[in-house]
């Protein structure tokens, strides 16, 4: 057998072994993953919470690493929570913030909220308790942070979080509140 | 310069460095799977349905490709793979920095490189990493080699 098949053969033997131990510690693990990544209701709009801020009725769905599911909520829902002076976090950096925001909106950078621990994640939110409902939003539509700011908030125990999906594009294109 | 290279005190050092830190990154990745998912989903750089494989399988490829560098069995096979791993991170985060110039949106989010400085360093490293796996892996298949002739010789 001559050098490069020999090399070839330890490169499969391997990756092979990897490949193997891998699935199997996965699907025993509880903590396991499944094997294709799911992201397609990602950025899809929650049916239940179409009827507005009265879904608070809404059953709260948990996620298996225990915390309140944050829910995607379309521009109406958010209209509505927005009339109802409900707290609303942008989750894009700070110059991005200052160019524009949903009025009255409070600037959480995902950025700088991710690395922190939970003490001084609640700390960056200040006095707003957990069993408030806090709307999460960012760039707009193909913009990831709005979900990714509103899980790390439902970590840390809030249990009321939205997400708007259509996030400040939209909102400004609508011509609603906005601070410039 | 020639003599460094393949002095074997010298490659037993670099084969410790880069079994080491291959060790020692997967360790996290082991822990939490689904994180790791969730940064390589990030780089948008993998095509979606192998993301999860991915991030079942590169940290096994890790630690056992660490423990073989280090212990020098499969030495030529294990230093491929590490070559080869720490060229896809260069590629993947090459490609996370470029774009990551031209945010505007704030739409991008890095979980574990979280900004530009911390991604050039991580490129960096991985450039001196990839300098050491090369010649870990061009010194081993030259002393299989001399080692063959040697036993043809007898």
């Amino acid at each position: 057998m001559n050098q490069r098949n020999k090399i070839l053969k330890e490169v499969l033997i391997i990756t092979l072994v990897s490949l193997i131990i891998g699935l199997i510690v996965n699907s025993v693990n509880p903590k396991g993953i499944p094997l294709v990544r799911d992201d397609s209701d990602r950025f899809k709009i929650d049916s239940a919470s179409v009827q507005g801020s009265e879904n608070k009725q809404v059953e709260k769905v948990k996620t298996k690493e225990g915390f309140v599911k944050p829910q995607n909520i379309p521009v109406e829902t958010a209209k509505k929570l927005f009339d109802e002076n409900v707290i609303f976090i942008d989750g894009r950096e700070d110059f991005e913030f200052k160019e524009g925001h949903i009025k009255g909106a409070i600037n959480i950078p995902y950025k700088e909220f991710y690395p922190k621990s939970p003490e001084e994640k609640q700390k960056m939110l200040g006095d707003i308790g957990k069993e408030k409902t806090i709307v999460s939003y960012c760039g707009g539509d193909d913009c990831e942070i709005s979900i990714d700011n509103a899980y790390e908030m439902a970590k840390i125990g809030y249990d009321d979080v939205k997400i708007y999906i259509g996030g400040y594009r939209e909102w400004n294109e609508l011509g609603y509140p906005v601070n410039k | 310069m020639n003599k460094i290279l393949t002095n074997k005190y010298f490659l037993f050092l670099l084969r410790l460095i880069l079994g080491v830190v291959f060790i020692y990154a997967s360790l996290d990745k082991l822990y939490n799977q689904e994180e790791f998912s969730r940064a390589i989903y990030n780089y948008k750089f993998f095509p979606e349905i192998f993301i999860n494989i991915f991030a079942i399988v590169v940290p096994y490829l890790e630690i056992i490709c660490g423990i073989l560098i280090i212990t020098g069995i499969y030495l030529r096979g294990s230093s491929l793979i590490i070559t080869l791993m720490l060229f896809f991170f260069i590629i993947a985060l090459t490609q996370a920095y470029i774009r990551g110039l031209d945010i505007s949106c704030g739409c991008f989010s890095l979980e574990t490189v979280s900004n530009k400085s911390d991604i050039l360093q991580r490129i960096i490293e991985d450039i001196l990493l990839i300098i050491a796996s090369i010649i870990v892996f061009i010194q081993s298949i030259k002393s299989k080699t001399i080692n063959n002739k040697e036993k043809v010789n007898e």
